[in-house]
């Protein structure tokens, strides 16, 4: 219950975070190469659960669940008295472990399955069907379990050795060891008293290390990305007036949330800023911090400066993984440039997802539709601000982008904003006169 | 006991025939209504000329207006088979195998039937015309996501034309030690469609130009303090351990509005000669104010043609690229070759085309001399992002010392070959000369797929998508075939094997 409250309610954008840099297929083919390879089935596994992330609570749940499992399973073999408590440690590694929002589910599959083949074995008779037990056993489970050369099953980035993981996948199998060799000092007792007293010792101690390892920070930054994505403008203001961010991506989001309520120019001084790099920062070449500046471009207008944004951090996730949220913009860029036919290849990709399946199915029928484009609230728009001149962009934004982009349509209110603030977090007056000049 | 071996052989019938189902034979419609129209699909197969030696042609009709699909193929000798599961038709190797040793020289008849709705509807029949030629039995292709300049996973593979079978030659994950950096493998070339001589090149991450020399393979650096950079384009001498090799400084810029999305453009490029048994490099060309590129040696190797760009009007030359690109052109040059001494004559101008304002890109000669392919398009070196892009072909004899342009050069009619309005680039020669190959985006505009044409006498056929085993595979790949390239075998070192070149 702990788990599943600390991931719904303490954690949920780590959840979120998790569930956007992957792309679950139920496709075949999909299927395939992943458990085509050692460690496949704990990493389909772990990929068909993290689907759920994107509904918090159910990720929640599925952590929670898979986490008892595992504590259940070491209690089968470590049994009561004062090791029950020792039962929680895997667990609240593995709970550790999950902190990380590079930490994949896979590996929480992995010590489960292993687990679950060491309970199954021990459940054999004793003599020559368990030999053969366990010599069927290991390289099947090798094949389910067993990380391949690219390790990428268990940690995002594959450079990274996950520790943690590996430390809770060893106690899982030495804790019952310990237990065995340790019970002749330590005898069972039969009433509830020590076993509660072990549990909350290592309830208090594992509780206090998961609770200061949690990244609360990253959580908060985190929470204003997914409010982006989800174009959770006034959420976004609100949150900000509780507490003003002060981190890149949160002062980004939180002038993206103003400016799409039309006030980002009134208010803009009531919040921290920063500089430029708030407004629009130079995209980076990683996975997480492009998404809301990518998000800025395209609700500006700047319909192939965002599409190469998000393609480009897609590319950057290290385990070469596709992500819902990217697909989902893709095709939208695609769609608004009128390149449908890309543009249903991605959408075609989502309709073999969970999640997405519907949009996908609403969207299709719009392609090649321009009438039923030019009246799409969003889509029509877009179309109608973006750009009308050509020229190269670079990866960081100047003001000839956003005058552009402005006089090409000066119904774009974002780009008017957006412009204005540019110049008074720069100071720069000459520039602005020149513009209202040029702008009578 | 009677009874039982009765039901005994019951039992087999059935199960042969709902195996024999499964295979898929369908039965033809009883009733349709004609639609006077030739199927739409996809791909494309209508009319075309294969070679006989070519993996079936797997195809479907639209899943969003059709539920069932019926063919029935029947070749020259009478014999009919008819396929069919859902949209899709998919035949096995074998059976095709058979029907196209039993048309060699003939066609395939093929009729399709489409059931829309609860209505069947019949379309006119199309001919599949089996040409005598083969085709070459490999092609290499990197596959890559036409990105802009990150990338993660890519990988050049292998694949057997004459099957479905494609396995990988290497990838980018295997020998890469540093993630942040990332690892580019690039430009995989072959001495004469035999893969005991070839190369691939490794950027950043564990970088090397990876060469195999009678199947030793060695990994070298061929940047040199007087090359701008290590080599990029390459051509293998056909007969020598050479290889020529553009050197280039490429840039790329995205555009806001046009539909090129990308430009890809040199800043500065050059031409060396990479001798395998010396390790030596020595500088075939490099004019500080002009762009070569794309070297390929003619097939006796005594010619080596490239591009090279023409000069910039005065009032642009001092100007930055990123505003001068769309002047920029390139015309094709040769310089023959002396192999005994490794001496390069002089620049013959073959094809101008800067003056028909168009710009050529990426030339092979034919494997017997006789024709010349390369891109075509109105500026710049990078055709396989330019909408405009066509395949360009044009007979050798026409070249007699004075440069070809469009109105002298005769070229072949392509129109079969290229696509209206979609980048149609990298061309190249099967080993018989019989077979065109091209990278096209005519599908969807984004993702490049390797289409065929057959050539003889100076004629040209439709052009048709590589076969797929499931006919759905290219809607659904979100990866380019990148550098299509012809083998007359395959590459038999391993991944594995190749890797170990970088331990060194």
């Amino acid at each position: 219950m702990a788990v599943i409250l600390f991931f719904g309610m303490a954690y949920p954008h780590h959840l979120h975070y998790q569930e956007q840099f992957q792309l679950f297929l139920f496709d075949s083919n999909y299927v395939w190469d992943i458990v085509k390879l050692p460690g496949g089935v704990a990493d389909l596994l772990g990929r068909f659960c993290t689907q759920f992330f994107l509904y918090a609570w159910v990720g929640a749940v599925i952590i929670g669940i898979l986490l008892s499992a595992i504590q259940l399973l070491v209690s089968r073999f470590v049994g009561g008295g004062w090791f029950y408590g020792l039962s929680y440690v895997p667990s609240f590694l593995l709970w550790l472990f999950l902190l990380d929002e590079h930490a994949l589910l896979g590996g929480v599959w992995a010590v489960l399955l292993t687990f679950l083949a060491v309970w199954g074995l021990c459940k054999l008779p004793k003599g020559l069907v368990r030999y053969i037990g366990i010599i069927v056993a290991l390289p099947i489970l090798y094949w389910m379990v067993g990380t391949h050369w690219n390790g990428c099953h268990y940690y995002r980035y594959p450079k990274v050795f996950p520790t943690l993981l590996y430390v809770a996948w060893l106690l899982a199998l030495a804790i019952p060891l310990l237990v065995y060799v340790c019970r002749k000092w330590l005898k069972d007792s039969k009433g509830l008293v020590i076993p509660l007293c072990s549990f909350a010792l290592v309830a208090v101690v594992m509780g206090a290390v998961v609770w200061k390892n949690a990244n609360f920070k990253a959580e908060k930054v985190m929470q204003y990305d997914f409010m982006a994505s989800h174009q959770q403008w006034n959420r976004i203001i609100e949150t900000a007036n509780k507490e003003k961010p002060n981190n890149q991506i949160g002062v980004t989001v939180q002038n993206l949330a103003l400016a799409m309520r039309g006030v980002l120019l009134d208010q803009m001084q009531n919040y921290n800023q920063n500089g430029i790099a708030g407004l629009l920062p130079d995209v980076q070449s990683d996975a997480t911090s492009p998404m809301p500046t990518a998000e800025a471009f395209y609700q500006l207008g700047m319909i192939n400066v965002a599409q190469r944004t998000v393609f480009e951090a897609q590319e950057a996730i290290l385990d070469f993984q596709k992500s819902g949220r990217c697909y989902k913009r893709l095709a939208q860029t695609n769609l608004i440039n009128g390149n449908y036919e890309v543009a249903r290849k991605y959408l075609m990709a989502l309709q073999k997802t969970l999640f997405y399946r519907d949009w996908a199915n609403e969207t299709l029928p719009l392609l090649g539709d321009e009438e039923a484009i030019a009246k799409h609230p969003e889509y029509g728009r877009l179309r109608k601000w973006a750009y009308k001149d050509n020229f190269f962009f670079s990866d960081h934004v100047t003001p000839e982008m956003l005058e552009s982009l402005y006089f090409g349509c000066t119904d774009n209110s974002m780009a008017y904003q957006y412009l204005i603030a540019y110049y008074m977090l720069t100071g720069d007056r000459e520039r602005y006169n020149n513009f209202i000049s040029k702008n009578r | 006991m009677k009874s039982y071996i009765q039901s005994y052989v019951m039992f087999l019938v059935a199960a042969m025939l709902l195996l024999s189902s499964c295979a898929g034979h369908p039965d033809v419609p009883s009733s349709s209504k004609e639609s006077k129209s030739l199927p739409a699909i996809y791909p494309d197969y209508c009319n075309v000329i294969i070679p006989y030696n070519i993996a079936p042609l797997n195809f479907m009709l639209p899943a969003d207006e059709y539920s069932e699909c019926v063919a029935r193929i029947t070749t020259p000798d009478g014999k009919q088979q008819t396929y069919g599961n859902g949209v899709k038709v998919q035949i096995p190797e074998d059976e095709w195998h058979e029907m196209l040793a039993a048309s060699k020289g003939k066609s395939l008849k093929i009729e399709v039937w489409g059931k829309k709705g609860d209505e069947w509807l019949s379309f006119n029949p199309f001919d599949i015309i089996v040409a005598e030629d083969p085709i070459d039995e490999y092609l290499s292709y990197r596959l890559i996501e036409p990105s802009y300049v990150a990338w993660t996973f890519m990988e050049i593979a292998q694949r057997n034309i004459t099957s479905f079978e494609e396995t990988q030659i290497f990838n980018n994950e295997i020998t890469n030690i540093n993630k942040e950096k990332g690892q580019c493998i690039n430009c995989h070339s072959y001495q004469n469609y035999k893969t005991d001589n070839m190369l691939f090149h490794v950027r950043l991450s564990n970088a090397g130009t990876v060469i195999v020399n009678d199947g030793k393979i060695s990994r070298v650096n061929l940047k040199r303090d007087y090359t701008i950079s290590s080599g990029v384009y390459p051509a293998w001498h056909p007969t020598e351990k050479l290889i020529a090799f553009s050197t280039n400084l490429t840039r790329q810029a995205f555009h806001t509005l046009n539909p090129n999305k990308i430009e890809v453009y040199d800043l500065a490029s050059d031409m060396i000669l990479y001798d395998v048994k010396t390790d030596s490099v020595t500088v075939v060309s490099n004019d500080s104010t002009l762009l070569e590129v794309y070297p390929t040696w003619s097939p006796d190797g005594k010619y080596l043609y490239y591009c090279k760009s023409v000069p910039l009007p005065e009032e642009m030359a001092d100007k930055d690229i990123r505003t001068t690109y769309p002047k920029i052109q390139y015309n094709l040059y040769r310089r023959s070759f002396d192999v005994a001494t490794h001496n390069f004559g002089d620049e013959e101008l073959v094809y101008d085309a800067a003056s028909a304002d168009k710009s050529v890109t990426l030339p092979r000669i034919s494997p017997d001399g006789r024709y010349l392919l390369f891109a075509l398009g109105q500026y710049g070196c990078f055709h396989s992002r330019h909408h405009d892009a066509d395949i360009v072909c044009i007979p050798m004899e026409k070249y007699t010392g004075t440069a070809l342009t469009a109105e002298t050069s005769s070229p072949v009619d392509m129109s079969l070959v290229n696509s209206d309005g979609y980048s149609d680039s990298y061309p190249s020669w099967s080993s018989n000369g019989h077979w065109i190959m091209v990278a096209s985006r005519r599908d969807d505009d984004n993702y490049s797929r390797v289409y065929f044409a057959y050539f003889k006498d100076g004629k040209v056929g439709k052009a048709f998508l590589l076969p797929q085993e499931d006919p759905e595979h290219n809607v659904f790949l979100l990866k380019s075939y990148n550098r299509p390239e012809f083998m007359i075998e395959p590459v038999k070192i391993s991944v594995d094997e190749f890797s170990k070149v970088f331990d060194k």
